[in-house]
């Protein structure tokens, strides 16, 4: 049986996750489009939740900074 | 001096990191085949703004149950309140002098639409010809009257179309009906019968949103559906509004039917279910107030057709009955789609809508239009 290296740097671990859930994304992707009822509900939905996603990342990051931020103040 | 490279340790994303990661890859991925198919359709010919061309993509495409949800919040939010100052006067439609009944035998005129709310202001529910220099006995009357009490300020449109002198036409539009068509024509009224067009009005449901049926050109396009409301036009010339019972495809007598929904009007009474809202198809709610458009057919055989802001179903279908109609359907909603133009003179010249409020421009069909609709031409040997 062929297994993986185990023994690889942080960017080829960070690269192999990276590739793992892309696949789970297309998966969940060509899932999506096959029950739902038509691409143009995909699409809006779809928007909706890179939107989320995004606003939320930005969010994330801005509250990181501001921590560190006043981490260095102190 | 910096670990060696399998000395430095990865730190695992947490779950809900790589979660949120593989959603918005998703997400991403979804967005691809919609965005292809989205700039196609709006690279397209539209006479329409690219909001209302993108809601009908949306609808095109599986959105239409969340875009009527959309839209009935909305008018909800919006509905407009009651009462109000009464109206002074009423838009100035028509030819003043021209049109209703003078009482002679030997031309059918229609009578006057009697007032809703008393005291009737000048020319309420008096029909006018829709064109200067149509004779005597001109092919379309107009009309206009406040239809509800309660909403003093609400003013329906009102045409009458003298079938003896006109006849119908269905005209495809450039999207709408969506099956294949061998002769779908320009979309617009033919440059040929430009001289004999004197109205154009639209076409009602895109047929996946009524589920109805469609007969072009003498043959069944979409299954015809029992007991849905029909217009109809035989092959010699006679059209009818009726409740089809003829079966899946197209008898040998008929050259053209559309159909959309149940009747709201059915042999002189208004359909009992008009305040039930899932029998209206896949629209707004029957009861929200937005602009409604309806055809029907009198008792000698003409067509009416109404049109007016802030209708519900039932609403509209009291003033097609109250201005004559016997059996009647329901046409477009919403302001994007709702139109009826008359022409004033031979050649399309002249065009304009039935109320001065109508959103759309009154030389809408004199460009390919997006959605089917209905052409009144002069009869051959009929003069202006």
């Amino acid at each position: 049986m062929v297994s993986l290296p185990r023994d690889i740097s942080p960017g080829t671990a960070a690269r192999r996750s990276l590739l793992a859930d892309l696949l789970a994304a297309i998966a969940i992707a060509l899932l999506t489009l096959q029950l739902a009822a038509g691409i143009g509900v995909v699409g809006f939905l779809a928007l909706l939740t890179i939107a989320t996603i995004v606003l939320w990342i930005v969010l994330e990051a801005g509250v990181h900074r501001l921590r560190r931020r006043g981490k260095a103040h102190i | 001096m910096p670990p060696a490279r399998s000395a430095r340790r990865y730190t695992p994303i947490p779950f809900w990191r790589r979660a949120r990661r593989i959603f918005l890859l998703a997400a991403i991925a979804c967005l691809i085949p919609a965005t292809v198919s989205y700039v196609g359709a709006m690279s397209e010919t539209h006479n329409v703004g690219l909001g209302v061309s993108s809601v009908e993509w949306l609808r095109q495409h599986g959105g239409g149950a969340l875009v009527t949800q959309i839209e009935n919040w909305y008018y909800t939010l919006n509905a407009p309140p009651k009462g109000g100052p009464p109206l002074r006067s009423l838009p100035q439609v028509g030819v003043p002098g021209v049109g209703g009944s003078d009482g002679s035998e030997s031309a059918y005129r229609p009578p006057r639409v009697a007032p809703v709310i008393h005291p009737a202001l000048p020319g309420e529910g008096v029909w006018k010809a829709a064109a200067k220099g149509a004779g005597p006995r001109p092919p379309i009357l107009v009309t206009t009257f406040r239809s509800d009490p309660e909403y003093p300020q609400f003013v329906a449109g009102v045409a009458w179309i003298d079938s003896s002198l006109t006849h119908l036409s269905y005209m495809p539009g450039l999207v709408e009906p969506p099956s294949p068509l061998p002769n779908r024509g320009p979309s617009e009224v033919p440059g040929t019968l430009r001289k004999r067009v004197v109205a154009t009005f639209n076409g009602g449901f895109p047929l996946e949103t009524s589920g109805g049926g469609l007969i072009y050109r003498g043959k069944a396009k979409e299954a015809m559906v029992s007991g849905a409301a029909t217009v109809i036009e035989y092959r010699d010339g006679r059209v009818d509004i009726v409740r089809w019972h003829d079966g899946p495809q197209a008898p040998a007598n008929v050259w053209f039917a559309k159909q959309n929904l149940p009747p709201i009007i059915y042999e002189g009474r208004l359909n009992p279910n008009l305040s039930d809202g899932p029998e209206w198809g896949e629209t707004v709610n029957n009861a929200v107030r937005v602009w409604r458009s309806g055809l029907g057919i009198d008792r000698k055989g003409n067509l009416i057709y109404a049109a007016a802001d802030n209708q519900t179903v039932e609403s509209l279908a009291k003033i097609l009955q109250r201005a004559g109609a016997v059996r009647a359907l329901e046409l477009d909603i919403n302001e994007d789609w709702t139109s009826f133009i008359s022409y004033s003179r031979p050649g399309a010249a002249g065009p304009g809508n039935l109320l001065p409020e109508m959103f759309r421009p009154a030389d809408r069909y004199l460009t390919p239009d997006e959605r089917d609709f209905f052409a009144v031409y002069l009869r051959p040997g009929k003069k202006w």
